[in-house]
């Protein structure tokens, strides 16, 4: 355990001083500012204006610190050698890319704590009132990503950075559209079909099963039961990508 | 790898490594049986050519590789009880000395105040004791080389294994890798280290093993291959590899 | 003197730039029509962004109204527009409410009237819109039923959270417009029971306008108010409404 702690502070203290981050979160509490300046043409609709793109915001620069941060994590240490420092001591692969993955999950939750705080007082500010759900849908937003961080991991392992972070950007989209999978298993009559829509869909991580976001705005608040279930799923979901990036892992030769 | 019973520190038998190589992903054979035996206590160099298979060798024992066929047994308990230093060694640049060894000390699951006591230690032995809070981007190939040298000693193993310990330093460079090469042999350690540069090996090694096209192709102690040769070790080593 | 020709260079291309820029002619107004993709493909594509989705068709909107209005005042697209919002945003309340009069001006307010309807069955909570259909179904109904249908959505609003305090009297006013004389006066008694100095001012000075001259049809037409309202409050009308008859 303290092994799979030490790779996981290491990573975290990696990944929190890379400069690319610090960027990525600079735009994005910009565009949170910036969506200010949308909402002065919204006929008085700030406070709605500034929620609904601040957690797009969120959502998309989130995104891509975790799909860019996440192809690179595995990448460097095999491209740099690093790893021949860490396994050539009793370090299992499995506990190699779980504690890689906590390190990044680490420094995830500070970026998106950063920005859904920033979020949570520039709308109180606007608003007048505090809106806690934005602190709700940053967390379910953060869920969401840890799947794709786990998947982009998955990825790495099989690829290069680039294409990693490329197809780990079409997983988030794909989730997203999870449903039209789900309605594509109900269509044609060919069993082969079915079976392979249905493959398709469980394959796919369900990222929209619940939405949190429209509660902000005023929406109806979701069933928090199916949020519970929804977040149980994406926790076993991520708990499964890590597991086969560490089986594909532990058959690569340094 | 096997840690069964042997007598030698390392013991490797019938070694093989196939690798799939290109885009056909054509096998190419690069260890053709390598068979080696290491005693305790030894500074055993094993030479060769460039692409004679020895980075593969070590890296098998060490297990960053697995074999094809054959064996390798360690006569110390398995990783806990080795070190390795790799050939241009990277670490992680953002990283201090002093933490950089810690990271490794925590690898080991060593105890924080012992940790802390041998990585102090490490430091005071391979002369960076004034560098331990300099980042190791900042640090000179001597000085990775060094304290690439201290995170294979931070869990005090009995088989410290060094890929090219001495390529790519300066004078001074080497003679401090070679004096703390030569402490580790005073304390005991069992050391094995490729190299191509055959005046160190020389100097410090008892025992040999010169390697070609993924074979061992002689093996003995300096002494004998320096008696088998009227112009020293390199005549003798070009003498083995061209025959 | 190669920096200078690079300078020279560099100065050159700024002015290009921004030359080019600033001689672009102003975007003139867009067509009245624009394309507007139906609800159920941004309900289908992206279900997890629909409002942030429904807020950049409202920011269209405000600027697809402003242009036009003043332009060539044809708003061919905005019904299209609000029903998109609406449908990915149905708690979204301004649109609604916008629509009473954008859609209005653009010579729809049936289509307005079904989209308030459409939000008020999505909010029934929110008093604004009952009381922009009663204003819609007053200002472009038919008939008498147009002042009954605007006193029935009055209502509606008067009883939710929020209300202003002139709804009751809407109420009445409406149902006396629409000929429903005993039910406007029984209006009249909790506005009078519940309401300040200036609501019972006004109560008394419709009701003269309501009630019957003759002494005895005038307590006939009050039995209405004795039923429904507390003893106290009913005295005290009853006083007001007869200070003249008891001399």
């Amino acid at each position: 355990m303290s092994r799979a702690l030490a790779i996981a502070v290491n990573t975290f203290r990696e990944t929190i001083r890379d400069r690319i981050l610090g960027v990525i979160v600079v735009f994005a509490l910009l565009m949170i500012v910036g969506s200010l300046w949308l909402a002065s043409i919204s006929l008085g609709q700030e406070g709605r204006m500034m929620k609904d793109f601040g957690l797009v915001a969120v959502s998309l620069f989130g995104l891509i610190v975790a799909v860019f941060v996440a192809a690179n994590l595995v990448h460097k240490e095999v491209e740099k050698r690093t790893v021949y420092v860490i396994f050539s001591k009793p370090v299992g692969r499995a506990q190699f890319i779980f504690a890689k993955f906590m390190g990044l999950a680490a420094t995830l939750a500070c970026v998106l704590a950063g920005m859904g705080l920033f979020l949570f007082f520039a709308d109180w500010a606007v608003s007048k009132t505090p809106t806690a759900m934005i602190l709700a849908a940053t967390a379910l937003i953060y869920l969401e990503l840890l799947v794709v961080v786990a998947v982009t991991i998955v990825l790495s392992t099989m690829t290069s950075a680039i294409l990693a972070s490329v197809l780990g950007i079409t997983v988030f989209v794909a989730g997203q559209l999870s449903r039209q999978a789900l309605s594509l298993t109900s269509l044609g009559h060919s069993p082969v079909l079915k079976g392979l829509s249905w493959f398709v869909y469980v394959l796919i991580p369900n990222l929209n099963a619940v939405d949190v976001k429209p509660s902000v705005v005023g929406e109806l608040a979701p069933d928090w039961s199916q949020v519970a279930a929804w977040s149980g799923y994406l926790v076993a979901y991520a708990v499964l990508a890590l597991l086969l990036a560490s089986w594909l892992f532990s058959r690569k030769e340094f | 790898m096997d840690t069964a019973a042997t007598n030698h520190a390392l013991e490797v038998r019938g070694l093989r490594k196939t690798v799939p190589v290109g885009f056909m992903r054509k096998k190419v054979e690069i260890l053709k049986g390598v068979d080696l035996a290491v005693r305790h206590g030894d500074v055993f160099g094993l030479l060769g050519p460039n692409g004679a298979g020895k980075t593969t060798t070590v890296k098998i024992v060490v297990g960053l590789m697995r074999p094809t066929a054959g064996d390798v047994r360690l006569g110390v308990d398995g990783a806990g009880e080795t070190g390795y230093l790799p050939e241009n060694p990277y670490f992680y640049e953002y990283l201090s000395g002093r933490e950089f060894l810690n990271l490794c000390g925590r690898l080991f699951a060593l105890e924080r105040q012992h940790r802390l006591e041998r990585v102090g230690e490490l430091l005071r032995d391979v002369g960076l004791e004034a560098a331990a809070e300099t980042h190791l981007r900042k640090y000179s190939k001597g000085m990775l080389q060094r304290i690439g040298i201290a995170q294979a000693l931070i869990n005090d193993p009995k088989l410290v294994l060094l890929d090219e310990p001495m390529t790519g330093l300066d004078p001074v460079g080497r003679v401090e890798v070679k004096r703390i090469i030569e402490r580790l042999r005073d304390r005991g350690k069992t050391v094995l280290f490729n190299s191509h540069i055959l005046s160190d090996v020389g100097e410090l090694c008892s025992h040999i093993a010169i390697m070609t096209a993924g074979k061992v192709v002689w093996d003995g102690s300096v002494d004998e291959a320096l008696g088998a040769s009227s112009g020293g070790l390199e005549e003798f080593f070009m003498d083995v590899v061209s025959a | 003197m190669r920096r200078v020709v690079l300078a020279l260079v560099a100065l050159a291309c700024v002015a290009v730039v921004v030359g080019f820029q600033v001689t672009r002619p102003v975007k003139a107004a867009g067509s009245p029509r624009v394309f507007v993709p139906s609800p159920h493909f941004y309900e289908k594509m992206s279900p997890s962004y629909r409002t942030s989705i429904a807020d950049l068709y409202w920011l269209g909107i405000v600027q697809y109204y402003g242009e036009h209005i003043e332009g060539d005042g044809r708003l061919d697209s905005l019904p299209a527009m609000l029903d998109l919002v609406t449908a990915l945003s149905p708690r979204f309340i301004e649109p609604y409410l916008f629509s009473t009069f954008a859609l209005a001006d653009a010579g729809r307010p049936q289509t307005a009237y079904d989209l308030l309807e459409r939000g008020y069955r999505a909010n029934p909570r929110n008093w604004r819109l009952p009381y922009q259909l009663g204003f819609l179904a007053y200002t472009y109904g038919k008939g008498k039923e147009k002042a009954l249908t605007a006193a029935r959505w009055f209502e509606i609003a008067s009883g939710l959270p929020g209300c202003p305090a002139f709804m009751p009297r809407l109420v009445a006013g409406m149902l006396r417009r629409g000929g429903e004389r005993e039910k406007a006066i029984i209006m009249w008694g909790p506005i009078y029971t519940e309401g300040d100095k200036f609501a019972r001012q006004k109560t008394v000075e419709s009701l003269e306008t309501l009630l019957p001259k003759g002494k005895a049809a005038r307590m006939k037409a009050v039995v209405p108010l004795y039923q429904t309202m507390p003893k106290d409050a009913f005295q005290e009308l009853l006083a007001e409404l007869f200070k003249d008859y008891v001399k």
